[in-house]
Protein backbone atom coordinates (compact mmCIF):
# COMPACT_ATOMS: atom_id res chain seq x y z
CA UNK A 1 0.00 0.00 0.00
CA UNK A 2 1.28 3.52 -0.80
CA UNK A 3 0.48 5.07 2.57
CA UNK A 4 2.40 2.58 4.71
CA UNK A 5 5.73 3.87 3.32
CA UNK A 6 5.79 7.17 5.27
CA UNK A 7 4.83 5.27 8.44
CA UNK A 8 7.68 2.79 7.94
CA UNK A 9 10.07 5.60 7.07
CA UNK A 10 9.18 7.63 10.18
CA UNK A 11 9.44 4.61 12.49
CA UNK A 12 12.77 3.60 10.98
CA UNK A 13 13.98 7.19 11.15
CA UNK A 14 13.06 7.51 14.83
CA UNK A 15 14.66 4.17 15.66
CA UNK A 16 17.89 5.03 13.86
CA UNK A 17 18.00 8.48 15.46
CA UNK A 18 17.48 7.03 18.94
CA UNK A 19 20.19 4.40 18.46
CA UNK A 20 22.51 7.13 17.16
CA UNK A 21 21.83 9.30 20.16
CA UNK A 22 22.20 6.41 22.61
CA UNK A 23 25.53 5.44 21.08
CA UNK A 24 26.67 9.06 21.32
CA UNK A 25 25.55 9.17 24.98
CA UNK A 26 27.41 5.96 25.78
CA UNK A 27 30.52 7.30 24.06
CA UNK A 28 30.39 10.51 26.03
CA UNK A 29 29.71 8.54 29.25
CA UNK A 30 32.83 6.47 28.65
CA UNK A 31 34.83 9.66 28.04
CA UNK A 32 33.65 11.15 31.33
CA UNK A 33 34.29 7.99 33.40
CA UNK A 34 37.60 7.68 35.25
CA UNK A 35 40.36 5.68 33.56
CA UNK A 36 40.77 2.22 35.02
CA UNK A 37 44.56 2.13 34.59
CA UNK A 38 46.13 2.19 38.04
CA UNK A 39 49.20 4.39 38.35
CA UNK A 40 51.01 5.20 41.58
CA UNK A 41 51.78 8.78 40.51
CA UNK A 42 48.81 10.62 38.95
CA UNK A 43 50.25 12.22 35.83
CA UNK A 44 48.97 15.77 35.36
CA UNK A 45 48.19 15.63 31.68
CA UNK A 46 46.36 18.96 31.55
CA UNK A 47 48.10 22.32 31.39
CA UNK A 48 46.92 23.94 34.59
CA UNK A 49 48.07 21.08 36.77
CA UNK A 50 51.46 21.11 35.05
CA UNK A 51 52.09 24.73 36.03
CA UNK A 52 52.89 23.69 39.58
CA UNK A 53 55.83 21.59 38.34
CA UNK A 54 57.83 24.57 37.06
CA UNK A 55 61.19 24.66 38.86
CA UNK A 56 63.18 27.88 38.84
CA UNK A 57 66.97 28.01 39.25
CA UNK A 58 68.11 29.02 42.74
CA UNK A 59 67.89 32.74 43.38
CA UNK A 60 70.99 34.89 43.78
CA UNK A 61 71.39 36.70 47.12
CA UNK A 62 70.72 40.14 45.67
CA UNK A 63 67.55 39.14 43.77
CA UNK A 64 64.19 40.10 45.23
CA UNK A 65 62.41 37.12 46.73
CA UNK A 66 60.12 35.40 44.24
CA UNK A 67 56.57 35.18 45.65
CA UNK A 68 55.02 31.71 46.00
CA UNK A 69 52.52 30.83 43.27
CA UNK A 70 50.12 27.93 43.50
CA UNK A 71 47.91 26.70 40.68
CA UNK A 72 44.93 24.52 41.50
CA UNK A 73 41.81 23.39 39.69
CA UNK A 74 38.89 21.02 39.94
CA UNK A 75 37.49 19.25 36.88
CA UNK A 76 33.98 18.16 35.95
CA UNK A 77 32.05 20.05 38.63
CA UNK A 78 28.31 19.43 38.21
CA UNK A 79 27.45 23.11 37.76
CA UNK A 80 27.03 25.61 34.93
CA UNK A 81 30.11 27.47 33.72
CA UNK A 82 28.14 30.70 33.38
CA UNK A 83 26.89 30.53 36.97
CA UNK A 84 30.38 29.61 38.19
CA UNK A 85 31.78 32.64 36.37
CA UNK A 86 29.88 35.05 38.64
CA UNK A 87 31.49 33.57 41.75
CA UNK A 88 34.93 33.42 40.11
CA UNK A 89 34.56 37.09 39.13
CA UNK A 90 33.56 38.00 42.68
CA UNK A 91 36.73 36.65 44.30
CA UNK A 92 39.17 37.86 41.65
CA UNK A 93 41.78 40.08 43.30
CA UNK A 94 40.59 39.49 46.88
CA UNK A 95 42.83 38.41 49.71
CA UNK A 96 42.56 34.74 50.63
CA UNK A 97 40.73 35.36 53.91
CA UNK A 98 38.28 37.75 52.29
CA UNK A 99 37.55 35.27 49.49
CA UNK A 100 37.01 32.44 51.98
CA UNK A 101 34.65 34.62 54.06
CA UNK A 102 32.58 35.62 51.01
CA UNK A 103 32.33 32.07 49.72
CA UNK A 104 31.45 30.73 53.15
CA UNK A 105 28.32 32.86 53.33
CA UNK A 106 27.29 32.64 49.68
CA UNK A 107 24.24 30.47 49.08
CA UNK A 108 25.18 29.18 45.63
CA UNK A 109 26.15 25.57 44.97
CA UNK A 110 29.40 26.56 43.26
CA UNK A 111 30.51 28.52 46.32
CA UNK A 112 30.90 25.36 48.38
CA UNK A 113 33.03 23.70 45.68
CA UNK A 114 35.14 26.83 45.23
CA UNK A 115 35.75 27.05 48.96
CA UNK A 116 37.04 23.46 49.00
CA UNK A 117 39.34 24.21 46.04
CA UNK A 118 40.74 27.32 47.74
CA UNK A 119 41.43 25.51 51.00
CA UNK A 120 43.09 22.63 49.13
CA UNK A 121 45.27 25.13 47.25
CA UNK A 122 46.29 26.80 50.53
CA UNK A 123 47.20 23.41 51.99
CA UNK A 124 49.27 22.59 48.88
CA UNK A 125 51.05 25.94 49.09
CA UNK A 126 51.98 25.45 52.74
CA UNK A 127 53.07 21.84 52.36
CA UNK A 128 54.77 21.70 48.97
CA UNK A 129 55.56 25.23 47.88
CA UNK A 130 57.38 26.68 50.87
CA UNK A 131 54.73 29.21 51.82
CA UNK A 132 55.55 30.91 55.11
CA UNK A 133 52.28 32.44 56.28
CA UNK A 134 49.16 30.64 55.15
CA UNK A 135 46.97 33.75 55.04
CA UNK A 136 49.52 35.85 53.15
CA UNK A 137 47.85 34.91 49.86
CA UNK A 138 45.65 36.61 47.32
CA UNK A 139 43.61 35.33 44.39
CA UNK A 140 45.55 36.31 41.28
CA UNK A 141 43.50 34.37 38.73
CA UNK A 142 40.14 32.71 39.05
CA UNK A 143 37.95 31.51 36.20
CA UNK A 144 35.67 28.73 35.07
CA UNK A 145 35.40 26.85 31.81
CA UNK A 146 33.18 24.29 30.12
CA UNK A 147 33.60 20.64 31.06
CA UNK A 148 32.49 17.62 29.05
CA UNK A 149 28.70 17.54 28.80
CA UNK A 150 26.40 14.54 28.83
CA UNK A 151 23.50 14.62 26.41
CA UNK A 152 20.00 13.48 27.24
CA UNK A 153 16.64 13.58 25.45
CA UNK A 154 14.04 16.05 26.62
CA UNK A 155 10.54 15.08 25.51
CA UNK A 156 8.25 17.81 24.14
CA UNK A 157 4.64 17.45 23.02
CA UNK A 158 3.49 15.97 19.72
CA UNK A 159 6.36 13.53 19.47
CA UNK A 160 8.95 16.32 19.32
CA UNK A 161 12.16 16.05 21.29
CA UNK A 162 15.09 18.18 22.14
CA UNK A 163 18.61 17.24 23.20
CA UNK A 164 19.27 18.32 26.80
CA UNK A 165 22.82 19.00 27.97
CA UNK A 166 23.86 17.88 31.46
CA UNK A 167 26.37 20.64 32.14
CA UNK A 168 29.73 20.30 33.85
CA UNK A 169 32.41 22.92 34.41
CA UNK A 170 36.02 23.23 35.48
CA UNK A 171 37.25 25.80 37.99
CA UNK A 172 40.81 27.18 37.99
CA UNK A 173 42.49 29.32 40.62
CA UNK A 174 45.97 30.80 41.06
CA UNK A 175 47.03 31.95 44.52
CA UNK A 176 50.06 34.22 44.92
CA UNK A 177 51.90 35.15 48.10
CA UNK A 178 51.67 38.70 49.32
CA UNK A 179 49.05 41.43 49.37
CA UNK A 180 46.89 41.98 46.27
CA UNK A 181 48.05 44.64 43.81
CA UNK A 182 46.18 47.92 44.13
CA UNK A 183 43.65 48.40 41.38
CA UNK A 184 43.87 51.82 39.77
CA UNK A 185 40.38 53.32 39.91
CA UNK A 186 39.67 54.37 36.32
CA UNK A 187 36.62 56.36 35.44
CA UNK A 188 34.45 55.57 32.47
CA UNK A 189 35.82 58.62 30.67
CA UNK A 190 39.40 57.37 31.09
CA UNK A 191 38.45 53.93 29.82
CA UNK A 192 36.78 55.48 26.78
CA UNK A 193 39.88 57.62 26.13
CA UNK A 194 42.09 54.50 26.33
CA UNK A 195 39.81 52.68 23.91
CA UNK A 196 39.96 55.52 21.39
CA UNK A 197 43.74 55.67 21.78
CA UNK A 198 43.96 51.92 21.09
CA UNK A 199 41.95 52.42 17.91
CA UNK A 200 44.27 55.23 16.88
CA UNK A 201 47.39 53.12 17.49
CA UNK A 202 46.37 50.53 14.91
CA UNK A 203 48.62 50.38 11.84
CA UNK A 204 47.10 49.76 8.44
CA UNK A 205 49.30 47.27 6.66
CA UNK A 206 49.95 47.29 2.92
CA UNK A 207 48.96 50.91 2.63
CA UNK A 208 50.64 53.99 1.21
CA UNK B 1 -10.71 -5.81 -17.70
CA UNK B 2 -7.53 -6.36 -15.73
CA UNK B 3 -7.03 -5.19 -12.13
CA UNK B 4 -3.67 -4.26 -10.42
CA UNK B 5 -2.65 -7.88 -10.02
CA UNK B 6 -3.43 -8.78 -13.61
CA UNK B 7 -6.50 -10.72 -12.39
CA UNK B 8 -9.58 -10.53 -14.66
CA UNK B 9 -12.30 -8.48 -12.83
CA UNK B 10 -15.53 -6.80 -13.91
CA UNK B 11 -15.96 -2.98 -14.21
CA UNK B 12 -18.37 -2.64 -11.21
CA UNK B 13 -16.12 -4.65 -8.89
CA UNK B 14 -13.15 -2.46 -10.01
CA UNK B 15 -15.07 0.65 -8.89
CA UNK B 16 -15.94 -1.06 -5.59
CA UNK B 17 -12.29 -1.97 -4.99
CA UNK B 18 -11.26 1.60 -5.85
CA UNK B 19 -13.73 3.06 -3.30
CA UNK B 20 -12.60 0.57 -0.63
CA UNK B 21 -8.97 1.55 -1.24
CA UNK B 22 -9.74 5.26 -0.90
CA UNK B 23 -11.67 4.78 2.35
CA UNK B 24 -8.87 2.57 3.76
CA UNK B 25 -6.26 5.22 2.90
CA UNK B 26 -8.23 8.01 4.60
CA UNK B 27 -8.73 5.79 7.69
CA UNK B 28 -5.00 5.03 7.82
CA UNK B 29 -4.09 8.72 7.50
CA UNK B 30 -6.45 9.59 10.35
CA UNK B 31 -4.90 6.87 12.55
CA UNK B 32 -1.36 8.05 11.75
CA UNK B 33 -2.23 11.63 12.64
CA UNK B 34 -3.77 10.45 15.91
CA UNK B 35 -0.63 8.51 16.87
CA UNK B 36 1.69 11.33 15.73
CA UNK B 37 3.78 9.07 13.50
CA UNK B 38 3.08 11.13 10.39
CA UNK B 39 6.34 12.68 9.35
CA UNK B 40 5.76 16.34 8.56
CA UNK B 41 8.38 18.71 7.23
CA UNK B 42 8.86 20.82 10.36
CA UNK B 43 12.04 21.53 12.38
CA UNK B 44 12.72 19.12 15.28
CA UNK B 45 13.06 21.64 18.12
CA UNK B 46 9.63 23.21 17.85
CA UNK B 47 7.52 24.46 20.74
CA UNK B 48 4.38 25.63 18.93
CA UNK B 49 2.09 23.28 17.00
CA UNK B 50 3.33 22.28 13.53
CA UNK B 51 1.23 23.35 10.55
CA UNK B 52 -0.47 20.55 8.63
CA UNK B 53 -1.53 21.12 5.00
CA UNK B 54 -2.84 17.80 3.73
CA UNK B 55 -3.13 17.93 -0.06
CA UNK B 56 -5.78 15.23 -0.29
CA UNK B 57 -8.42 16.94 1.91
CA UNK B 58 -11.64 17.10 -0.07
CA UNK B 59 -14.34 17.42 2.66
CA UNK B 60 -15.63 20.95 3.47
CA UNK B 61 -14.33 22.46 6.74
CA UNK B 62 -16.64 22.26 9.80
CA UNK B 63 -17.26 24.95 12.40
CA UNK B 64 -14.93 23.48 15.00
CA UNK B 65 -12.20 23.20 12.32
CA UNK B 66 -12.43 27.00 11.73
CA UNK B 67 -11.52 27.62 15.43
CA UNK B 68 -8.39 25.43 15.11
CA UNK B 69 -7.50 27.06 11.78
CA UNK B 70 -7.81 30.47 13.52
CA UNK B 71 -5.41 29.22 16.21
CA UNK B 72 -3.08 27.80 13.58
CA UNK B 73 -3.13 31.13 11.72
CA UNK B 74 -2.16 32.95 14.90
CA UNK B 75 1.31 31.30 14.99
CA UNK B 76 2.34 33.66 12.24
CA UNK B 77 1.70 36.41 14.82
CA UNK B 78 4.14 35.08 17.43
CA UNK B 79 7.18 37.15 18.37
CA UNK B 80 10.51 35.88 17.07
CA UNK B 81 13.98 37.42 17.19
CA UNK B 82 14.90 39.30 14.04
CA UNK B 83 18.67 39.10 14.36
CA UNK B 84 21.17 37.06 16.30
CA UNK B 85 22.23 38.72 19.54
CA UNK B 86 25.96 39.41 19.24
CA UNK B 87 28.35 38.30 21.96
CA UNK B 88 29.04 41.95 22.84
CA UNK B 89 25.35 42.57 23.49
CA UNK B 90 25.10 39.30 25.39
CA UNK B 91 28.10 40.22 27.54
CA UNK B 92 26.63 43.66 28.34
CA UNK B 93 23.48 41.96 29.57
CA UNK B 94 25.13 39.14 31.50
CA UNK B 95 27.88 41.18 33.12
CA UNK B 96 26.16 44.39 34.11
CA UNK B 97 26.59 45.37 37.72
CA UNK B 98 23.09 44.36 38.77
CA UNK B 99 23.77 40.73 37.79
CA UNK B 100 27.20 40.37 39.37
CA UNK B 101 27.52 38.71 42.78
CA UNK B 102 27.31 41.25 45.58
CA UNK B 103 30.11 41.32 48.13
CA UNK B 104 28.74 40.93 51.68
CA UNK B 105 29.81 43.52 54.23
CA UNK B 106 28.04 42.03 57.28
CA UNK B 107 30.52 39.27 58.11
CA UNK B 108 32.14 39.49 61.55
CA UNK B 109 34.02 37.26 63.98
CA UNK B 110 32.14 35.29 66.66
CA UNK B 111 33.20 36.40 70.16
CA UNK B 112 32.89 32.92 71.67
CA UNK B 113 34.60 30.60 69.18
CA UNK B 114 36.48 32.96 66.87
CA UNK B 115 34.97 31.67 63.64
CA UNK B 116 33.16 33.85 61.10
CA UNK B 117 29.49 34.64 61.38
CA UNK B 118 26.93 36.99 59.84
CA UNK B 119 25.94 39.91 62.04
CA UNK B 120 22.26 39.05 62.41
CA UNK B 121 22.67 35.26 62.47
CA UNK B 122 23.98 32.98 65.18
CA UNK B 123 27.45 31.52 64.69
CA UNK B 124 27.08 28.15 62.92
CA UNK B 125 29.62 26.39 65.15
CA UNK B 126 28.07 27.65 68.38
CA UNK B 127 24.66 26.60 67.07
CA UNK B 128 25.97 23.11 66.39
CA UNK B 129 27.23 22.95 69.99
CA UNK B 130 23.72 23.80 71.21
CA UNK B 131 22.17 21.26 68.83
CA UNK B 132 24.47 18.52 70.13
CA UNK B 133 23.72 19.27 73.78
CA UNK B 134 19.96 19.43 73.05
CA UNK B 135 20.13 15.99 71.43
CA UNK B 136 21.78 14.59 74.55
CA UNK B 137 19.13 16.18 76.80
CA UNK B 138 16.41 14.72 74.58
CA UNK B 139 18.04 11.28 74.79
CA UNK B 140 18.01 11.62 78.59
CA UNK B 141 14.31 12.56 78.52
CA UNK B 142 13.56 9.56 76.32
CA UNK B 143 15.42 7.28 78.75
CA UNK B 144 13.43 8.74 81.66
CA UNK B 145 10.05 8.39 79.96
CA UNK B 146 10.64 4.87 78.69
CA UNK B 147 7.83 4.64 76.13
CA UNK B 148 6.29 7.22 73.73
CA UNK B 149 3.40 9.50 74.82
CA UNK B 150 4.57 9.32 78.44
CA UNK B 151 5.33 13.03 78.94
CA UNK B 152 4.08 14.41 82.28
CA UNK B 153 2.21 17.74 81.96
CA UNK B 154 4.84 19.71 83.87
CA UNK B 155 7.75 21.99 83.02
CA UNK B 156 11.27 20.65 82.64
CA UNK B 157 14.47 21.83 84.28
CA UNK B 158 17.94 20.62 83.30
CA UNK B 159 20.42 20.19 86.14
CA UNK B 160 24.08 19.57 85.53
CA UNK B 161 26.64 17.83 87.78
CA UNK B 162 26.75 19.19 91.31
CA UNK B 163 23.59 21.32 91.04
CA UNK B 164 20.61 21.15 93.33
CA UNK B 165 16.97 21.93 92.57
CA UNK B 166 15.91 25.30 94.01
CA UNK B 167 12.47 26.13 95.49
CA UNK B 168 11.58 27.84 92.21
CA UNK B 169 11.87 24.40 90.57
CA UNK B 170 9.07 22.89 92.73
CA UNK B 171 6.79 20.65 90.72
CA UNK B 172 9.03 20.60 87.64
CA UNK B 173 10.47 17.49 86.02
CA UNK B 174 14.21 17.29 86.60
CA UNK B 175 16.49 16.10 83.81
CA UNK B 176 19.99 15.29 85.01
CA UNK B 177 23.11 15.59 82.88
CA UNK B 178 26.37 14.41 84.39
CA UNK B 179 28.70 16.98 82.98
CA UNK B 180 29.73 20.50 83.81
CA UNK B 181 27.19 23.17 82.89
CA UNK B 182 28.16 24.69 79.50
CA UNK B 183 28.96 28.38 79.55
CA UNK B 184 26.21 29.31 77.15
CA UNK B 185 23.46 27.51 79.15
CA UNK B 186 22.75 30.17 81.74
CA UNK B 187 20.58 29.63 84.85
CA UNK B 188 17.41 31.71 85.14
CA UNK B 189 17.78 34.02 88.09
Amino acid sequence: MHNTFPQQLSAAFIRSLLTHIHSRLLASCSLVAQSHIHSSLPLPAKNWERKNRVVYPPQLPDEPRRPVEVYHCRRQIKYSKDKMWYLAKMIRGMTFDQAVAQLQFNDKKGAKVMLEVLLEAQEMAVRNHNLEYRSNLYVAESFSSKGQYLKRIRYHGRGMFGIMDKVYCHYFVKLVEGSPPLKKATTGFDQAKEYVQQLRNRTIIHSL
Amino acid sequence: MRGFDGVLVSRSSMALIERLRLSWSTLECALLQAFGLQRRLVPALVIEAPVNFPPYESEPRDNDQSDSSGFLDSIFWMAAPKKRRTIEVNRCRRRNVQKLEKVKNNIEVCQDCGRLKLKHVMCAFCYQKVVHETALVRAQIQAQEGRPHNTPPVENVVLYAGEKATEADEGKRIIERNRKRPAWFTVDS
